[in-house]
């Protein structure tokens, strides 16, 4: 294409910089947001003051704070949970079947040990460590199971993570609702209160699980970076073929990711119904929380699966989503601004994909020495 | 940059054939440039002529730029600066498509085949008569008639993936021609095939030439094919025509100096080497290929410490399963492999690694490397479970750098650095990687998968040497290769393969090419 | 027990709209994991462009028109752009997911039109998806056409040097899965469960993605599939008949779920494979580079 004297043309990329990247993935946001603020403009209300009202609830007013982080934690638990699959090439949308699954599990432990109708023999730190044990396990299995068929198999993991879903989805209905064992009985289809001794502790307001969150990033960064684990994930998600022909074992390595991963994101639903102050419980819209865990994905994807750069990540993608819905009670917008968020922050950066593989030459016509790269 | 289009010339396809005389030029090209991004100029103001009823060979190495030019004249490349004139109409190709239109037809070294489809669908796949419902009588009549008047057997119902490599071949030949072909470009055409295969194909290119196609094989290093049957020769050499001569006037010492610039020595030191105790041996292995079919038939052998076994053969004669059984990456499905006395049939890849084995496989971008990793990355490939890297679980990935640089210094890489992306190598290069970080090991056993295919003079050398330092170093050496040259230059005993059996194992100073190359083709059977 | 077999065979229906474009899709040699997207659009703006006008057939229309508006949209990123296909497929379905949630809240309800006619009870749309699952199996298989398109998702290179303009090819396909998607969702927000609720759709684009790969890409099969998963579905919503009091509905709602788990599992298999000679087209998922 030449324009003004200029020749324009689309070049594949063979390296990209980190930084580069980086950039385009900041660039993925801002656009995403900008997208988001048709929607504000479109409902006749000025974008600058919806931004501040969203910027301001979610990390300038201490309450709102509070339930960023609660909600930045849930997203890094999703977000780890998508991006070890996603180094190996896999995909896994089943972190919301997993998380059901993970909550259902730390509530059978505390219904197990008595705590649904009376009080608990066992100490909160025996109580806890077994619920949190149980989420890993409960999440690590059902993932597990997609990572069996995708490695025995090859069946496709897309489909299967998310028809188990919908199964979690109506289990964990099964459990609390039309007089299942979890039910509440007083409530309106929700499960029980946890007792005193099976919430989890405050460190400086905030549930422990932060501090979890901290320690995983280094983990996974460091499963990554250096371990010849991470070297084996990352081959096989870069070259099955290649990977498999270096030893590398094509079925542990599917089977492994997604325990690794539906066990995480077992985590981030105990977190949210057995961590977080004030819920304590498996709520009427559990459903919610599931939707919400796809944001892990966005996050996943958009800081290419390093697990460092997916904390900043979801950090500003829960603060937007508690913000937005915040502003969305306080300036009468629709129901379910998150939502949409959620969608266009998912199509540009989609969009911005093309930045990653395709690199733009502008040379100037008849002097081809004096190319020059934009990007 | 502009490029001003001229009318169309497309529509008058219909006419532009008509009366065509013997020996009047049909494709003229003049000052065809193209320049890749980078600078490098691939093909540098190429002048060529053919002329109808002759057979023009177009000789040169790899990248030479013969690949490029066949690309141009077919329209899958469009050249920076030159014009080509067909039968003196000057031709713009935006695509194949317009090429075709124009008469040209092209016989891919890679054959371009759906292998999921039939002979018929793919012959028809284009071709204007396929628009709408497919009238499969009609065209399987009109195809078996194109067959018949060039000698050629095609059965249009067959699945192209069914068919040997040579079918194929004449599947896109009868493809081009049913197109309306006039001008035939082949492209490395005996490549793959059996001097029978061989033999046939060119009687019916000589029956083309007798109705005044143009054809125009396109031959690297064949130089007797060259010789054979071509009228005229035009050599490339770095993207210039070095020079164009009457074949009746050439000889292949003449030829090969011109490719290549130099005179070349054809004959590869092969040092003395004591044969030493045997690292393996293989009893009646058999196994499948992909497709599900027994293509690897009980086949037995031992190599030993410091000798070279080449398996000889075409493509698709059981080589490549051969290879890949050894390795663990494809299950046998009888007999047995001991490596130095240990029963090894049923271990993991991973093990065979550990134990000694090595192996480079013939699909080096898909299967040998990872694209995206860099050079220390790669490398790690062989090295990640090596307890000298790693610790405990975590790769020491400095002393992984060290030994990158290591390899990239012993095997003369040309790299910017241990840290770029692989992908950005060229084929040589990221060969010697793929050898190097496999010979790093000091493996007992190398089995090398078609080594120096597609690789230039000076890196087919270099690897070549570098197997026979392997050897010198006690190494026993399965070398996989099409090339009968190359296996009877390096190997001890060689082991030619037809039909997914090893035909026999000939010690190499009793080998003689005429009766492998019959072994390799079906022909000749001892024992 | 009739009126059982009639819905079956409407949610059939449904399933077989959006699996024959995702089928053509994939022939052509692009994954569309984005089908479940298409069809909430289809679904929610159908759905609303109806209930404004008070007419049906803009209803259907804006369900056909986003569709292969979104079609295309997944044909720029993944064939023009070179954008991995799972992750172009992935954005339109969380797109989609998110964006009608939003856009359809206020319509939550039912849709309040006279119901649409019906032929003896049954959909017309019934016997159109009959119909298109003959002339899509001719298309494919005994035209040009379909040997084009079978072609481009087999060997993009070999269309390419038979003189086939590939892109344009993938575009059509994708743009036509896009509109029968579309329509699809449309289908099912007017006509099969004309009540717009959050997320209503609940997994079937994914479910007719995986009937797709059921079908190993013939019509007729996936027609054979859809017929048995509407069959699933019905049942699952309604287990008293036939085995009343077993199980809580809420592990009833689980089974289709599951049953296409067991299907892919089985189609999976190496003795399925064996058996029925399935081959996935070869160039399936992989963008295409013209060099």
């Amino acid at each position: 294409m030449t324009v003004a004297g200029y020749h324009i043309r689309l070049q594949r990329r063979t390296n990209l910089p980190g930084w580069k990247a980086a950039l385009f993935s900041i660039l993925a946001i801002l656009f995403g947001l900008f997208l988001f603020s048709l929607i504000f403009w479109q409902a006749g209300q000025s974008p600058r003051e919806i931004y501040k009202q969203i910027f301001g609830y979610a990390f300038f007013n201490s309450y709102g704070l509070r339930l960023t982080i609660n909600r930045f934690i849930f997203l890094a638990f999703a977000s780890y949970a998508f991006i070890i699959p996603y180094r190996a090439g896999l995909w896994n949308i089943g972190m919301p079947g997993q998380l059901y699954l993970g909550a259902l599990a730390a509530f059978g432990v505390v219904y197990l040990l008595g705590g649904k109708t009376g009080e608990m023999t066992a100490s909160q730190p025996v109580v806890i460590t077994l619920m949190v044990l149980a989420a890993l396990l409960a999440g690590a299995l059902i993932g597990g199971i997609a990572g069996f068929l995708k490695g025995k198999w090859n069946v496709n993991e897309i489909v299967v993570t998310m028809m188990l879903n919908f199964i979690a989805f109506n289990l964990v209905a099964f459990m609390i609702k039309d007089g299942g064992p979890f039910m509440n009985l007083g409530g309106r289809g929700e499960s029980f209160e946890l007792p005193e001794a099976a919430r989890a502790p405050l460190i400086a307001g905030f549930p422990y699980t932060l501090i979890l969150v901290i320690l995983l990033m280094i983990a996974i960064y460091l499963l990554f970076a250096r371990m010849s684990l991470g070297y084996q994930i990352r081959a096989f998600g870069k070259n099955p073929p290649a990977a498999r022909y270096a030893g590398v074992n094509p079925f542990w390595i599917s089977v492994l990711v997604f325990l690794l991963g539906g066990a995480l994101a077992g985590l981030a639903g105990y977190h949210y119904f057995a961590a977080v102050p004030g819920v304590y419980k498996i709520a009427r819209t559990y459903g919610y929380f599931g939707d919400l865990s796809f944001y892990g994905m966005i996050c996943g994807l958009i800081s290419l699966g390093n697990p460092i750069a997916t904390l900043f990540v979801a950090l500003l993608f829960g603060g937007l989503s508690i913000g937005g819905r915040s502003a969305q009670g306080k300036l009468h917008l629709g129901f379910g601004v998150d939502y949409a968020l959620m969608g266009m922050l998912m199509i540009s950066l989609v969009a911005f994909q093309f930045f990653y593989h395709y690199q733009i030459l502008i040379t100037k016509q008849a002097t081809p020495a004096t190319a020059r790269q934009y990007e | 940059m502009p490029r001003t289009r001229d009318a169309e010339p497309i529509e008058l396809h219909g006419d532009i054939w008509k009366h065509i005389q013997p020996g009047e030029v049909i494709l003229d090209a003049r000052g065809i440039t193209k320049r890749y991004p980078g600078g490098v100029l691939a093909n540098d103001h190429i002048d060529f002529k053919i002329r109808a009823g002759e057979i023009h060979a177009i000789l040169g190495e790899n990248g030479a730029g013969k690949t490029t030019l066949m690309s141009i004249l077919f329209g899958l490349l469009q050249p920076d600066e030159g014009e080509i004139y067909v039968r003196g109409l000057k031709v713009n190709f935006r695509s194949p498509e317009d090429a075709i239109k124009m008469g040209i037809g092209m016989v891919h070294q890679h054959r371009k085949l759906v292998p999921a489809h039939t002979v018929l669908e793919n012959i028809l796949l284009g071709h204007p008569k396929s628009r709408g419902v497919i009238n499969v009588k009609e065209a399987e009549e009109e195809i078996e008639a194109i067959a018949q008047r060039y000698g050629f057997r095609v059965d249009p119902r067959a699945r192209v993936w069914q068919l040997t490599e040579g079918e194929k071949q004449v599947v896109e030949i009868v493809k081009a021609l049913y197109r309306g072909a006039k001008i035939l470009i082949l492209d490395e055409p005996t490549s793959a095939l059996t001097p029978v295969e061989t033999e046939r194909l060119l009687e019916s290119i000589e029956t083309m030439t007798q109705e005044a196609l143009g054809v125009v094989p396109f031959i690297t290093h064949k130089l007797p094919m060259v010789l054979a049957i071509s009228d005229q020769v035009t050599i490339l050499r770095r993207g210039r025509v070095v020079d164009r001569l009457e074949t009746a006037k050439a000889t292949e010492q003449i030829l090969a100096q011109k490719m290549v610039g130099r005179p070349v020595i054809f004959d590869l030191q092969k040092p003395d080497v004591t044969p030493g105790k045997p690292v393996i041996q293989v009893e009646n292995l058999s196994a499948r290929n992909n497709k599900g079919v027994i293509a690897l038939k009980n086949a037995s052998f031992t190599v030993r410490e410091g000798e070279i076994l080449g398996v000889a053969g075409v493509a698709g004669n059981g080589q490549h399963e051969l290879a890949e059984t050894l390795m663990g990456l494809r299950p046998a499905e009888g007999g047995r492999i001991l490596f130095e006395g240990q029963d090894i049939t049923h271990r993991s890849i991973l093990d065979r690694w550990k134990l000694g084995l090595g192996y480079t496989p013939a699909e080096r971008t898909e299967v040998g490397s990872i694209g995206d990793f860099t050079l220390v990355e790669n490398v790690a490939m062989n090295y990640y479970f090596d307890k000298r890297y790693n610790h405990a679980g975590f790769l020491d990935y400095g002393g992984l750098r060290q030994l990158t640089e290591q390899i990239i210094e012993d095997f003369d890489v040309a790299t910017p650095g241990p840290d770029v992306k692989i992908q950005t190598l060229s084929g040589g290069n990221l060969q010697k990687i793929i050898l190097g970080r496999v010979l790093s090991r000091q493996p007992k056993l190398v089995i090398a998968n078609l080594p120096a295919q597609g690789l230039d003079v000076g890196a087919t050398e270099f690897v070549q040497r570098k197997l026979l330092e392997a050897r010198s170093n006690q190494a026993a050496v399965i070398l996989i290769s099409e090339d009968l040259d190359e296996i009877l230059s390096l190997s001890d005993w060689i082991a030619p393969m037809y039909e997914g059996e090893i035909v026999d194992i000939i010690p190499a100073a009793e080998a003689r090419k005429d009766l492998i190359g019959a072994m390799i083709a079906g022909l000749h059977r001892e024992n | 027990m009739l009126a059982f077999l009639i819905r079956s065979l409407e949610a059939a229906m449904i399933f077989t709209f959006a699996g024959l474009g995702e089928l053509v899709d994939q022939r052509s040699g692009v994954l569309n994991v984005g089908l479940e997207g298409i069809m909430l659009f289809g679904a929610t703006l159908g759905f609303i462009a109806a209930q404004t006008t008070g007419s049906y057939l803009v209803g259907f229309l804006v369900g056909i028109g986003i569709g292969a508006l979104l079609g295309l949209l997944h044909g720029f990123f993944s064939i023009t752009l070179g954008v991995d296909q799972v992750v172009s497929g992935m954005g339109i379905w969380i797109f989609g997911f998110g964006m009608t949630t939003y856009i359809g809240n206020p319509y939550t309800g039912p849709l309040g039109l006279e119901r649409l006619p019906t032929w003896f009870g049954i959909s017309p749309f019934f016997f159109l998806a009959i119909i298109m699952v003959a002339v899509v199996w001719f298309l494919l298989n005994k035209t040009g056409w379909g040997l084009s398109i079978r072609s481009v998702g087999e060997q993009p290179s070999v269309a390419e040097v038979s003189g086939l303009k590939v892109a344009r090819i993938r575009y059509l396909c994708v743009i036509f899965g896009g509109v029968m998607a579309g329509f699809a969702g449309a289908v099912y927000g007017l006509y099969y469960n004309p009540v717009w609720n959050y997320n209503f759709l609940m997994g079937w684009g994914f479910i007719s993605l995986a009937l797709v790969f059921f079908s190993m890409w013939n019509p007729y099969l996936l027609f054979g599939g859809a017929v048995l998963f509407g069959l699933l579905w019905q049942l699952s919503l309604n287990p008293q008949m036939f085995f009343p009091g077993l199980a809580s509905r809420y592990i009833w709602r689980m089974v289709p779920f599951a049953m296409t788990i067991l299907v892919l599992i089985l189609i999976s298999s190496k003795w399925f494979r064996s058996r029925w000679g399935a081959t996935t087209p070869e160039a399936l998922g992989k963008p295409y580079y013209k060099e």
